[in-house]
C-alpha cells in the first residue's frame, strides 16, 4: 500500500468515526448545526454561543438535581429514556427529555466548530481556493452589518446610555482587538477625553456627532447631580459656513434639545456673544490679534496699536462696553481728554505721541468690526445656553472666520477660567461655575486655523480642561501641516471615528498592526490548489483600509489602544414623529433633516397654527415658522378702531 | 402705562371731566398720585412709587416723558378702545403695557431689542363667556405717529413675528427657529401720516403679511387742541 493511499484509509477513517459520532450524538449535533447556522447567519463571534451554552447551565443544574432526587443517582437516564420515545413515535417527549444535555453540549460543540471555521478561514487555510477565505470574510461582513442594522432598528435595543451610564455609539459590527459586544460602548469618561472624528460628506458624520453631544450632554447630568461638576457646556466651532452648516445647526438644536438641552443657541443667526465682558488685559490682547498684522517691520506698528488700544480699554471711566464705545475712543482727542486728570500722565504723554496713528488704528478696527457683523457685541454669554453652535464663514470669508474663531475662543477660555465671584455668576447664577463640564467640537478647523493653529487650540483647551473634539472631511483637513495631524491623533486620548473618507491608511496606521496567520496553498493544477502548503505569523493593520473605504453611510470604525470596533451608528431621534418619519437609515438616510414640527411641543401650539419645515438657509434674522390660516379678528377690530377704510388689503 | 390725561381716565372710570379730577385731587392728598399739565388739554395724572407700591408694581415712579406723551396718550388712546369692545371683555384678554414688559427686561435690555408698545394676551379658555376665534393668541400692538422709514418698520416688524420668547428671557431663547412666533399676529394702530409707510412696510413682508393688521388710531389718540397729522 502506498502511502498516499495509507493517508486517504486514515481520512475516510476518521470521517466514519466522525459522522458515527454525529449519529450517536444526533440530538447533539443537531443543536450544534443549528448554532453555527445561526452564527454564520448573524455574523457572530463563536463567544457568543459558549455565552448561550453558559446560560444552558442552569437548566442542566436543575435537571441534574431533578434526576438525582428521583432516582437516588446521577446517572443519566434521559438518553435511554428518549430513544425510547423516538420509537414510539413521541419527538415532542424525546426532544424534551433529552434537550437538557443535548442543548448545551450542542450549543458548546457548536462554539468549537464555529471557531475551528473562522480560525481556518482567517489563515487561509480552508475552503477550494486561497480566495475563499476573502469571500468568506466579505460574506461575513454582510451578515454583521445586516445584523447590525436590525439591531439598531429596534426600538430601545440601542439606549444613548447603558445601565451602567456608559455612552452607546450603536451596534457593534465587528471588533479587533476590543471586546466583542452587541453594543459599542464607550466608559463615559472616554467622552471627556479628546476625540477625532474623519468622515467625508454624506457618510453620518454629523449623526455620530450629534450623537456624541447628546452622550456627552446626557453623562454629565449625573455627575452634576452628584456635585462631581458644574453643568454641561458644548461649544461647536462650525468653521465651513454656509446654508449646511445652518441645515446642521438647525438639526443639532432639535436633536439637542430632546436628549435634554435647556438651551440651544446658534451663533452669530440667533443669538450674541459680548466681547467685552472679557477682563481689561485679555480684551486688549483679543483686540490686537483680531487685527491681521505682520512681523519685521510690521512689528513696530503692531506696538503701537498695541499700545492705543491699551490705552482704549485701559481709561479711567472703565473698559468699553460696546464696540460703539469702543471705536469711539480711538480718538486722539478722547484719549487725550480721558487721560488729562493728574495721575496720568504718562498714558497722556503716550497718547499725545501716537496721535498720528490713532486714525489709522480706528479705521481699521472699523473695517474688522463692520465685517464681523453684530454677533460678538452682545448682548449674551455662554452661561445663556448649554449649547453654542457657532457658525464661522471658513469658506465665503476666510479672514472673518478667523478673527471670530480667535474671539470666541478667548471668550470661552474666560468663560472657563473666570472665577465664581466674577460678574457671570453674579448675573447668571451657579450655572456659570468655572467646573463646568465643557465640550468644546471643532469641524473643519484648518479653514480658519491660519492664524490660531488646530494643535495650539488643542493645547490650550487641554490647559484648561476642556474637552476637544475635532472633526473634519479627511485627515488632511484635521490641520493644515502632517506634523500636527499626527500631534493630534497621537493626543486623541478618546479615540477616533472614523466614517467613510478615501484616504484613511494614516489613521488606521495610529491603530496599529495585529499577528495573523498567512498561508500558502499548493497550486496543482488551474484553479485547483491542494491542501499543502506552509503558514508565517506576519503583521496586518488592524482594520482593513479597504473595508473603511467602502463603509456605507452611518458606519464607522472607533479606533482606540489597538484595537477597532466596526460600528453602525444609531441616529437620535428628536421625538415620535421624527422618528417615524426617518427611523435610522431608512428611507430618509441617517442624514435626512428633521420635520420642524418634530420639537414643537403640542401643548404650545395653538390648534390653528401650522408649523412649515425650517428654512434650510436661515436668514440673519431668522423667523419662526409661518403662521397661515389666521382666524379673522376684523369684527374686533373695526369695533374698537373703525373699518380699515381706505387702507389696502 | 406710565400716566394718562384726565379725560382718558374720566373714559376709564366712566365718569365726567370733573369726576376725574376730584378722584386725581384724592389720589393726589393720599400721596398716591401726582398731577401736572404737562401738554395741551388736560393735566396728567400717574402714580407716585406710594402709589406703585400701593397698586402691587414693581415700576420706577415719575412722571411720562415729555418727549412720549404724545405717545402715551395714543397708547392710552388704544387700549381704551380696544377694552370698550364686549369681544375684549368677553375674551378674558389682558393688556400687557410696555412699562411691564420694560420692567420685566431690567437691565438685560440690549441695544437692538425692540419692545412693542403692548402686547395682548388672549387665553384659551376666559374666565366668563366662549373663547374667540383667536383664543390662545398674543398681539403684538404698535401705535405709530410719526412715520418711520420703510426699512425701519420692516424690520421691527419682521423682530416683532419672529420673536418666540417672552421679554427678559435668555439672549439664546429670544428667537428659536422651529418654535412658534410669540406674536401671532401684529396690530399697527397708526395715525393718517404714518399709516401709507406702514402699509408700504407690510406689503414687503411677503408670506406674513397677514399677520399684520393696520388699523387708524382712534380719534382720542391725538392731544386734545392738536389737529391730527
Amino acid at each position: 500500500m502506498s502511502r498516499a493511499a495509507g493517508r486517504l484509509a486514515v481520512r475516510a477513517l476518521t470521517a466514519a468515526a466522525v459522522v458515527a459520532i454525529a449519529i450517536g450524538l444526533l440530538p447533539v449535533t443537531l443543536v450544534a448545526a443549528i448554532g453555527v447556522a445561526a452564527a454564520w447567519d448573524g455574523g457572530w463571534q463563536p463567544g457568543r454561543l459558549y455565552r448561550a451554552a453558559a446560560w444552558c447551565l442552569p437548566m442542566l443544574a436543575v435537571w441534574l438535581a431533578a434526576t438525582a432526587i428521583s432516582r437516588h443517582s446521577l446517572a443519566a437516564a434521559s438518553p435511554q429514556l428518549a430513544w425510547l420515545a423516538v420509537n414510539r413515535g413521541n419527538y415532542v417527549t424525546a426532544a424534551v427529555l433529552i434537550a437538557p444535555v443535548a442543548v448545551p453540549a450542542g450549543l458548546l460543540a457548536g462554539g468549537l466548530a464555529w471557531s475551528f471555521r473562522l480560525a481556518s478561514m482567517a489563515a487561509q487555510a480552508a475552503g477550494r481556493s486561497p480566495a475563499a477565505a476573502v469571500s468568506f470574510d466579505d460574506r461575513q461582513w454582510r451578515h454583521q452589518v445586516r445584523a447590525a442594522k436590525a439591531l439598531i432598528a429596534a426600538p430601545g435595543a440601542v439606549p444613548l446610555l447603558t445601565r451602567r451610564g456608559d455612552f452607546a455609539g450603536g451596534a457593534v459590527i465587528r471588533a479587533v482587538g476590543h471586546p466583542a459586544r452587541e453594543l459599542s460602548v464607550l466608559p463615559a469618561s472616554r467622552l471627556r477625553s479628546h476625540q477625532i472624528v474623519i468622515g467625508a460628506t454624506g457618510t453620518g458624520k454629523t449623526t455620530l456627532l450629534l450623537r456624541l453631544w447628546a452622550g456627552y450632554l446626557a453623562t454629565a447630568r449625573p455627575r452634576q447631580a452628584a456635585g462631581q461638576a458644574g453643568p454641561p457646556l458644548i461649544v461647536v466651532l462650525d468653521c465651513k459656513g454656509g446654508a449646511d452648516a445652518r441645515r446642521v445647526a438647525d438639526r443639532a438644536r432639535r436633536v439637542l434639545r430632546s436628549a435634554g438641552a435647556g438651551n440651544v443657541a446658534v451663533w452669530p443667526d440667533e443669538a450674541c456673544l459680548s466681547l467685552w465682558t472679557l477682563p481689561g488685559r485679555q480684551l486688549i490682547t483679543t483686540l490686537v490679534d483680531l487685527i491681521e498684522h505682520g512681523t519685521g517691520g510690521a512689528a513696530y506698528y503692531t506696538d503701537v496699536m498695541e499700545a492705543v488700544v491699551t490705552l482704549a480699554v485701559e481709561a479711567p471711566r472703565g473698559p468699553p462696553t460696546s464696540t460703539a464705545d469702543f471705536l469711539a475712543r480711538l480718538d486722539a482727542g478722547w484719549l487725550g481728554q480721558a487721560y488729562s486728570a493728574g495721575g496720568y500722565e504718562g498714558q497722556a504723554a503716550l497718547a499725545r505721541s501716537a496721535a498720528r496713528q490713532v486714525p489709522d488704528i480706528a479705521l481699521r478696527f472699523r473695517t474688522l468690526f463692520r465685517r464681523l457683523g453684530p454677533g460678538l457685541d452682545g448682548p449674551g454669554g455662554f452661561a445663556d445656553a448649554s449649547v453654542w453652535y457657532c457658525i464661522l464663514e471658513g469658506t465665503a470669508e476666510v479672514a472673518v472666520a478667523e478673527a471670530q474663531a480667535r474671539a470666541l475662543v478667548d471668550l470661552l477660555a474666560s468663560f472657563v477660567t473666570q472665577a465664581p465671584a466674577t460678574t457671570v455668576l453674579a448675573t447668571k447664577g451657579p450655572d456659570a461655575s468655572p467646573d463646568r463640564q465643557v465640550l468644546l467640537a471643532v469641524d473643519e478647523f484648518s479653514a480658519v486655523a491660519r492664524r490660531l493653529p488646530i494643535w495650539q487650540l488643542f493645547e490650550r483647551a487641554r490647559s484648561l480642561g476642556l474637552s476637544v473634539q475635532v472633526s473634519a472631511q479627511s485627515w488632511h483637513g484635521l490641520a493644515a501641516r502632517q506634523d500636527d495631524r499626527y500631534r493630534l491623533a497621537a493626543t486623541a486620548e478618546g479615540g477616533i471615528w472614523l466614517l467613510g473618507t478615501p484616504h484613511p491608511d494614516p489613521v488606521i496606521a495610529l491603530a496599529g498592526q495585529r499577528a495573523s496567520v498567512e498561508t500558502s496553498r499548493e497550486l496543482a493544477g488551474r484553479l485547483r490548489w491542494l491542501r499543502h502548503g506552509s503558514s508565517r505569523l506576519r503583521d496586518k493593520p488592524a482594520a482593513d483600509p479597504e473595508r473603511i473605504r467602502g463603509f456605507e453611510p452611518g458606519q464607522a470604525a472607533y479606533i482606540h489602544h489597538g484595537g477597532v470596533t466596526f460600528t453602525q451608528i444609531k441616529p437620535l431621534g428628536a421625538g415620535p414623529a421624527w422618528q417615524a418619519s426617518a427611523p435610522g437609515p431608512g428611507p430618509g438616510g441617517p442624514n435626512a433633516p428633521f420635520p420642524a414640527s418634530a420639537a414643537l411641543p403640542a401643548s404650545t401650539v395653538p390648534p390653528h397654527v401650522a408649523v412649515a419645515p425650517a428654512d434650510p438657509g436661515l436668514p440673519a434674522n431668522p423667523v419662526p415658522p409661518e403662521v397661515p390660516r389666521l382666524p379673522d379678528v376684523s369684527s374686533l377690530l373695526d369695533a374698537a378702531f373703525g373699518p380699515p377704510a381706505g387702507l389696502k388689503p | 402705562m406710565y400716566g394718562l390725561q384726565l379725560d382718558q381716565l374720566a373714559e376709564l372710570l366712566g365718569g365726567t371731566l370733573r369726576q376725574a379730577r376730584a378722584l386725581a385731587a384724592r389720589w393726589a392728598s393720599a400721596g398716591l398720585a401726582d398731577s401736572a399739565v404737562l401738554s395741551l388739554g388736560p393735566p396728567w395724572v400717574w402714580l407716585t412709587r406710594a402709589g406703585l407700591q400701593a397698586c402691587g408694581l414693581r415700576y420706577s415712579a415719575g412722571p411720562p416723558a415729555l418727549a412720549r406723551i404724545e405717545h402715551i396718550r395714543a397708547v392710552t388712546a388704544a387700549r381704551l378702545a380696544l377694552q370698550s369692545v364686549p369681544a375684549y371683555r368677553d375674551g378674558g384678554a389682558h393688556w400687557r403695557s410696555e412699562r411691564r414688559l420694560h420692567a420685566r427686561l431690567g437691565s438685560h435690555r440690549g441695544a437692538r431689542d425692540h419692545l412693542p408698545d403692548a402686547e395682548v394676551h388672549w387665553p384659551d379658555v376666559p374666565a366668563a363667556g366662549t373663547p374667540p376665534d383667536w383664543a390662545g393668541e398674543c398681539w403684538a400692538i404698535e401705535a405709530e405717529l410719526t412715520p418711520k422709514t420703510v426699512a425701519r418698520t420692516t424690520a421691527i416688524m419682521r423682530e416683532l413675528l419672529a420673536r418666540t420668547g417672552d421679554y427678559g428671557c435668555p439672549a439664546a431663547e429670544a428667537r428659536v427657529a422651529g418654535l412658534p412666533p410669540r406674536h401671532i399676529r401684529a396690530v399697527y394702530l397708526c395715525s393718517p401720516a404714518a399709516i401709507g409707510t406702514v402699509l408700504r412696510a407690510r406689503e414687503s413682508l411677503g408670506s406674513r403679511t397677514n399677520r399684520i393688521e393696520v388699523r387708524l388710531l382712534p380719534a382720542a389718540a391725538v392731544l386734545p387742541g392738536r389737529t391730527p397729522a
